[in-house]
């Protein structure tokens, strides 16, 4: 996953780091009365980035800084300041690929503005490293839209049994699919699933849940094509409720949030089972309609984690930085194909280090 | 589809209102704008850079042709790179034929194959309907259903693991007119199942290949088409779930990648919902129809001013006569290259020797035709050697010079003649200028 956002992200790392290294030369120059001993560091792209965030700026530049301000900065302190000019180039770069991997426009946007911030107007004692500093703004600006994650399974610890899951989305998504994988993982973590065939509308849907559910040798609770799914879903919980089983994963019907009698529908469904978690399943492939339809779905029924699907399809995974950001909630699983492995947990920090770990 | 572009675009044409030169930065906010617009509906992203550019550096460079404005030059320009991006008209005709579905894993295939074969024998066909789809659950199911619903024969097997035997024994089996072949979705980096496709379209010898494609594919789009293009040959795209809040813009750079056009929109669950898609219209409505009415009618006015048959020259009776025309009209309207270029020739060619001809050439060439006789003004296969020689010395040319002009001639004459064969042809357009004014 990321694999081309991670190439972009090297790119534009080098491509800073030269940028301000370049920059401070000039500055060393134009100062003649410049002490000697700041000898440039040498290159740390060798070295590893360092996994700890920087200390922060107390209290941060934002205008442009004037030559008399860069001569006092320069002479007194001996830092530098990153001027917003001499990062544009490789600021756009960034912008293209994160558009390309199909961060959404508003995400990139907010990215973007974040490294931005974090880099210009911002003084850097000379000493720290440049990659560090690169690499801690671009490491900030992803975590702070890929948010915190969380673990399905000590969130599933501090619940009451059963714990209902619910899976919402737009059509074709992926929701079935990933309801069979997440039964699949966790009754290979030791717990106990029951499923709500909650999709009864379209046309044979309730038997490619019960195939899946006959495959896992899990209990798959139907009633009719055309019949009310609330009324499923709450016979599933209470079937978990008298068979001591730890997990409900309630299916639904695909559906588009500018439907209100079927998004009516799924508040009803929430109401009648009452969710300890609303799972909200999107595609890796969606593009900027991914933004719309999260926010949606999260103003009328609310969601509280996503599982991001196709990105066997996608592997630069964009759409899950723009989810994130459009509606706050964390990614809890990614699928990446047809068979029930093809689930993985994730894990913001790791993803995020991973992206930005040494060489592309 | 493609969401606020419309609008965009109005509101940024507005600034060259009135203005007979083009402004650098009205262009330039133009194509921002636009640029905006394409983007935020999930075009792909180099098509759209290329696409600006090309927009920009057009819009900038081409001398508007005499008495266009500077907005309807800049519109005429956006007008035909965007039928680039939206491709032709697909006509789906209502004969015996096999049509092969492909796509990614959920994009609506099945629902979509029932919506065509509903499509078919409402026009009065016999339709049939193979499942292929091996894989999903519930697959042979569904497609029966729905089948049902509109009564159209469905054949298929949902304990046969192998879809090539499937749809051997389907094609043996049904003896319907329009046989649709549903196939389980893949995507470019599975090479077995694009495989299972090949094998799929060689084995029908299917007819048509579409592809089908929600409406919120984003970046991939271009990349899956490609393939999907590489391996089958895809000749028509099906864009789903409109009735959604999605642009359909991915699923526009894999019309354009794979150099085929819309055949059918999906915009709803239900069997009934699928639409017809027209390119011209779409486009003329993003733009507003009263803006390429007007320039329609001026690039006639300006031929009829300059008495050209563009019809006759378009029949093919292209004579030395109206080439004698043409060219003197060129220092009316500038060269014949703008000419050309105020008619939205979508991807069609002109051979550069037919436009780039110099204006002092041009003018030899007019000092050439002065000397000839009205026979064979209208009929230049009377030209001989004495002919030539003649007209040579009156016109105080060499033998080569009028030769070669004949030889321009003939590739004048052969270029409208292909321009009137071609699909996209200016016939077409002209047709279309005509049902316009
Ligand atoms: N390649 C791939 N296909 C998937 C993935 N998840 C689901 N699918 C496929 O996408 C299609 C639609 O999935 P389904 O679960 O029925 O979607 P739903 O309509 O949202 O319930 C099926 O063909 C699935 O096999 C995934 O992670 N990767
Ligand atoms: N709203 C809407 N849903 C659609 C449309 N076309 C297909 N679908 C839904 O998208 C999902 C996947 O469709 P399906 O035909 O099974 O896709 P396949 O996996 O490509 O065969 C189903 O829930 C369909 O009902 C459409 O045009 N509009
Ligand atoms: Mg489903
Ligand atoms: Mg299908």
């Amino acid at each position: 996953m990321f694999k081309a956002l991670k190439e972009k992200l090297f790119s534009v790392r080098q491509r800073l780091e030269t940028t301000i290294e370049e920059q401070k030369l000039d500055s060393d120059l134009t100062i003649h009365s410049a002490p000697s001993q700041g000898s440039p560091e040498p290159s740390a792209l060798s070295e590893s980035p360092a996994p700890t965030p920087p200390p922060r700026e107390s209290e941060r530049e934002k205008k442009a800084p004037g030559f008399a301000q860069k001569v006092v900065s320069l002479v007194r302190d001996r830092e530098f300041i990153i001027a917003a000019k001499d990062i544009e180039d490789s600021l756009s770069d960034l912008e293209i690929g994160l558009l390309e991997s199909d961060v959404a426009f508003s995400a990139t946007d907010a990215i973007l503005t974040r490294v931005r911030e974090d880099l210009t107007g911002s003084k850097r004692k000379i000493g720290t490293s440049v990659d560090a500093v690169i690499t801690n703004a671009l490491s900030d600006a992803l975590l702070s839209v890929l948010g915190e994650g969380v673990n399905i399974l000590d969130f599933i610890a501090s619940r009451e049994k059963p714990v209902k899951i619910l899976f919402t989305g737009v059509n074709g998504t992926g929701k079935t699919t990933s309801v069979a994988k997440v039964a699949h993982y966790l009754t290979n973590h030791g717990l106990t699933v029951a499923i709500g065939a909650g999709d009864t509308f379209r046309a044979g849907a309730i038997e490619q849940i019960d195939v899946h559910g006959e495959r896992l040798g899990l209990k798959v609770i139907q009633h009719q094509e055309g019949s009310d799914p609330s009324a499923v879903l709450f016979d599933t919980v209470q079937y978990a409720k008298a068979h001591n089983i730890d997990i409900v994963l309630g299916d639904t019907a695909g559906r588009f949030h500018n439907r209100v009698n079927l998004m009516n529908q799924l508040a009803k469904i929430r109401r009648v089972i009452q969710p300890d978690l609303i799972v909200y399943v999107d595609e890796a492939v969606a593009g900027n309609d991914a933004v719309i339809r999260a926010e949606e779905f999260s103003k009328s029924v609310g969601m509280d984690a996503v599982m991001l699907t196709k990105v066997d399809m996608d592997p630069k995974g964009g759409a899950a930085i723009s989810i994130a950001h459009a509606v706050g909630k964390p990614l809890i699983f990614i699928g990446t194909g047809q068979g029930y492995d093809d689930i993985m947990p994730f894990e913001p920090k790791a993803i995020v280090a991973d992206l930005l770990a040494g060489e592309a | 589809m493609l969401g606020n572009l419309g609008t965009n675009l109005k509101d940024a044409l507005k600034k060259l209102a009135g203005k007979t030169v083009i402004d650098r930065v009205a262009v330039e906010e133009l194509v921002k704008d636009l640029q905006r617009a394409l983007l935020q509906a999930d075009v792909n992203v180099k098509q759209v850079m290329q696409l600006s550019q090309t927009i920009k550096k057009r819009s900038l460079e081409e001398e508007p042709p005499k008495g266009v404005t500077a907005r309807e030059h800049v519109l005429k320009i956006v007008y035909e790179e965007l039928v680039h991006l939206v491709g032709g008209k697909v006509d789906v005709q209502l004969g015996r034929q096999t049509i092969l579905m492909a796509g990614l894993q959920g994009s609506g295939k099945t629902t979509t194959t029932a919506k065509i074969a509903r499509y078919f024998k409402k026009k009065g066909l016999r339709v049939g309907v193979i499942c292929a789809d091996t894989f999903r659950p519930g697959a042979y199911t569904q497609i029966k259903t729905l089948c049902d619903r509109v009564q159209v024969n469905c054949f298929g097997n949902p304990k046969e693991t192998d879809a090539r035997k499937i749809v051997a024994e389907g094609l043996q089996h049904l003896k319907d007119e329009v046989i649709i072949v549903d196939t389980q979705g893949r995507h470019a980096l599975e090479d077995e199942l694009i495989q299972e496709i090949i094998d799929l379209n060689e084995m029908t010898h299917a007819t048509h290949r579409w592809l089908v494609l929600d409406a919120a594919l984003g970046q991939q789009a271009r990349e899956q088409a490609r393939r999907f293009h590489e391996a089958v040959q895809i000749d028509g795209v099906i864009i789903t779930k409109m009735d959604g809040t999605a642009k359909g813009g991915g699923a526009l750079s894999a019309v354009s990648e794979t150099g085929s056009g819309i055949v059918f929109i999906g915009a709803g669950e239900t069997i009934e919902d699928l639409e017809w898609f027209d390119p011209d219209s779409f486009i003329s409505r993003l733009l507003g129809m009263g803006d390429l009415k007007a320039l329609a009618e001026k690039v006639q006015e300006s031929i009829k001013e300059d008495d050209i048959d563009v019809n006759a020259m378009l029949s093919g009776k292209f004579t030395l006569r109206d080439m004698y025309k043409q060219l003197e009209a060129v220092n009316k309207m500038g060269p014949l290259k703008q000419v050309l270029s105020m008619l939205p020739l979508g991807g069609m060619e002109v051979p550069a020797e037919a436009v780039d001809v110099t204006s002092v050439k041009m003018e030899r060439y007019r000092i050439i035709m002065d000397s000839m006789t009205s026979t064979e003004l209208d009929d230049p296969a009377v030209l001989n050697g004495s002919r030539v020689q003649r007209i040579a010395m009156g016109a105080g040319a060499t033998l080569e010079e009028v030769r070669e002009l004949i030889k321009y001639y003939k590739m004048m004459k052969r270029t409208f003649k292909n321009l009137k064969g071609g699909e996209k042809g200016m016939q077409r357009l002209m047709k279309k200028f005509g049902r316009f004014s």
